[in-house]
């Protein structure tokens, strides 16, 4: 209640049209919308990166790019893929769905969440206009070791300015979603009662509050290095080049689980509604995926196992993070008990899914291979390492964002997509896919170095067939846009529910949700 | 726009009509300092290995952090006793509201006061409010705007009871 002399709050008429509408929403669907959009566009710039690497690696020989050009892409590849595609779809699904899952009418703090993604676009332009500066984008790799990373020209601070304001965004973001999950639950949802996506966003958002200081500090330190003339990872002047590869996977490592904590949730809202059946275990998976993000601050040094460190130094590296195959083993098994003896259909979300499973579960095998220190001495920076981490990243996250688009864009959108189309997408996708990365692992077994533009002539088969498998998976992300733009135009209307199995309150709303949704908050019995 | 917990009842006096609303506020004290200190030393402590080492610099990022993580807990605080009344009792309606840090209390004569009801249709942010001698006070700013139309209603009739 306020006086209307002296008091104006939001109630003002008239909503912003056009630009200004998206410059200053405060919605969280409008915002949701921006993030997933910012990471569509993200993916295809950073896909043609990767398309461009595998044209150059089609044959040995260098045939279209330069060595330092090379590095600029594979870095800028893994930077935005990161930064720029991962993180902000994830976002953009908690944007849209953590306040429909729990009944809030927006986030917690709406302004701050405007300003979270706005910051977003500024850093993307910053590292994509790095390619245009004198010396070029960064080429030290995403991960920005010293001393490379000190020698660089004017794009490397430029960078390290994107990486602090991605940060920031991030943090901004992960606030917004704790206290929008903690504090807006409608009446009824105890946090033992909260979907699985909203539980592992939570405890991703955890994590990233937990590890971007970490990361914050690591590219200060490497500002001052090189523009105030500190010496922190500067052996020329008593510092530690080793000490950043610490520091840097301190916050890295947690940063992997930031980046698939979220899929596990998706995908755990997905099983249960295509096998008609609820979630098998849903406490065991909650302490599971606390589980692994807690294990994942002390198993970074597994990335560096070639640097040199003590025998139980290495043994407990090891250990721990073969530790993390419990948890995850729990998960697997629990999304495969859910579907056993369910009334299983597949359409595209659960074929995603399933194929998430699937090919997850063969990226956490050839992680455990790797955690094996002397096996990793002998695999590490080959191919065998890209193979791993693209199974987990392309087939783990990727996939779980393509199955999520799926499952919510009827909600989103009030329309159905098109399932044929959806349908050459996913096998389009899972062929290309493994196509790509399968031969990956021959590679790196057989010895071949990663972030290489030109290679020994007998990797040329595997490395033929890798591009292929790119080509094709790349451009089948065409058929996915084609989906999305012809669901937004039209289409068979979506009902509200959508989905015959799906439970949960934001299928309660209609299709498309409205604007302004649980003004009045619903009580969950 | 907050969520609202409604409670339409009688109240005060025999007959005196009481309406009140408040934003929905699920966060307890104890989950609030488990995630704010559970937080604060992870980062504290990470930050602090760090420094002890030479690395000093992520002490102060952990710090703002911290910081804005406090800040908005702290502005949920503030929220979380956000309250509306409106009581209607014989020729007196009194209007009382606390908001964040500020309290208001205002007293209308019933046979003077006026309900505004400016909405289009809902969904279009409707402003509700009671007006008395050239002086409008708005209500209903937890409510959502078919809440707002139906709170309208309601103080027609009782104001013209």
């Amino acid at each position: 209640m306020s006086d209307a002399a002296h008091a104006h709050d939001d109630h003002g008429h008239g909503h912003p049209t056009g630009i200004m509408r998206w410059l200053t929403t405060t919605n969280h669907k409008d915002i949701g919308s921006l993030y997933l959009w910012f990471a569509l566009i993200m993916l295809f710039a950073a896909g043609s990166m990767a398309l461009l690497i595998r044209a150059e690696l089609f044959q040995p020989g260098l045939q279209l790019t330069n060595p330092d050009f090379f590095n600029q892409l594979t870095t800028m590849h893994g930077l935005i893929m990161i930064f720029g595609v991962i993180m902000p779809a994830f976002s953009g699904f908690a944007n849209w769905q953590v306040p429909l899952m729990l009944g809030a009418p927006d986030m917690a703090f709406p302004r701050m969440n405007n300003w979270a993604f706005w910051l977003l676009p500024m850093a993307g332009l910053m590292l994509m206009a790095s390619f245009f500066l004198p010396g070029g984008a960064v080429a030290g790799g995403w991960t920005m070791y010293p001393p490379l990373f000190i020698q660089g020209g004017i794009s490397y601070d430029l960078t390290i300015l994107a990486v602090h304001i991605m940060g920031l965004s991030s943090i901004m973001g992960s606030i917004n979603i704790i206290t929008t999950i903690l504090n807006m639950r409608a009446p009824g949802i105890t946090l033992m009662k909260m979907p699985l996506f909203v539980w592992t966003w939570l405890i991703t958002a955890y994590l990233l509050i937990a590890t971007m200081p970490v990361l914050a500090g690591a590219v200060t330190m490497l500002l001052t290095d090189r523009n105030f003339g500190t010496h922190f990872f500067n052996a020329a002047g008593g510092g530690d080049p080793v000490m950043f590869q610490h520091i840097f996977w301190f916050f890295a490592h947690p940063e992997v689980y930031i980046l698939i904590l979220p899929a596990f949730g998706i995908v755990s809202q997905i099983i249960p509604t295509f096998a008609r059946k609820p979630l098998f275990g849903y406490a065991s998976m909650v302490y599971a995926t606390a589980s692994i993000a807690i294990l994942s601050f002390i198993v970074w040094a597994h990335h560096m196992f070639t640097v040199g460190m003590p025998a139980a130094a290495q043994l407990f590296f090891m250990f721990s993070t073969m530790l993390i195959a419990v948890p995850t083993g729990v998960k697997v098994f629990n999304w495969v008990a859910t579907m056993w003896k369910g009334s299983m259909t597949f359409e595209t979300p659960m074929l995603f899914a399933i194929a998430f499973v699937c090919l997850f579960t063969i990226g956490g095998f050839s992680g455990l291979v790797l955690a094996i220190a002397p096996v990793d001495i002998q695999l590490h920076d080959t191919y065998y390492v890209v193979a791993h981490f693209h199974y987990v990243l392309v087939s783990g996250a990727l996939f779980a964002i393509f199955a999520g688009i799926y499952y919510w864009l009827p909600k989103w959108t009030g329309h159905m997509y098109s399932e044929t189309l959806g349908k050459w997408h996913f096998w389009l996708s899972v062929i290309g896919m493994n196509i790509v990365f399968f031969p990956m692992h021959f590679l790196g077994l057989a010895g071949m170095p990663r972030r290489i533009p030109d290679y020994a002539l007998q990797f040329t088969e595997f490395n033929q067939i890798a591009t292929v498998g790119a080509f094709i998976f790349g451009f089948s992300q065409l058929l996915f846009l084609a989906v999305i733009l012809k669901t937004i135009k039209g289409g068979v209307k979506a009902t509200d529910r959508v989905w015959e199995g799906a439970e949960g309150l934001e299928w309660t709303l209609p299709s498309p949700a409205p604007y302004h949704t649980f003004e009045t908050a619903p009580v969950v019995k | 726009m907050q969520q609202v917990k409604l409670d339409d009842c009688e109240g005060g006096s025999a007959g005196a009509f009481v309406f009140q609303s408040r934003p929905n506020h699920s966060l307890t004290r104890t989950q609030e300092r488990l995630v704010f200190w559970s937080l604060a030393v992870v980062c504290f402590a990470t930050a602090i290995s760090f420094a002890y080492l030479g690395y000093w610099l992520i002490l102060p990022f952990a710090g703002l952090e911290i910081g804005l993580l406090a800040w908005a807990f702290e502005a949920l605080r503030r929220r979380a006793g956000d309250y509306e009344t409106l009581m209607i009792d014989g020729d007196a309606v009194v209007l009382e509201w606390h908001c964040g840090t500020r309290d208001g209390r205002r007293e209308m004569n019933r046979q003077w006061a006026r309900v505004v009801c400016d909405c289009r249709s809902p969904g279009r942010n409707c402003r509700l409010s009671l007006s008395s001698h050239g002086r409008a006070t708005e209500v209903g700013q937890y409510l959502s705007d078919e809440a707002r139309l139906q709170l309208a209603v309601t103080l027609r009739s009782r104001l013209q009871g």
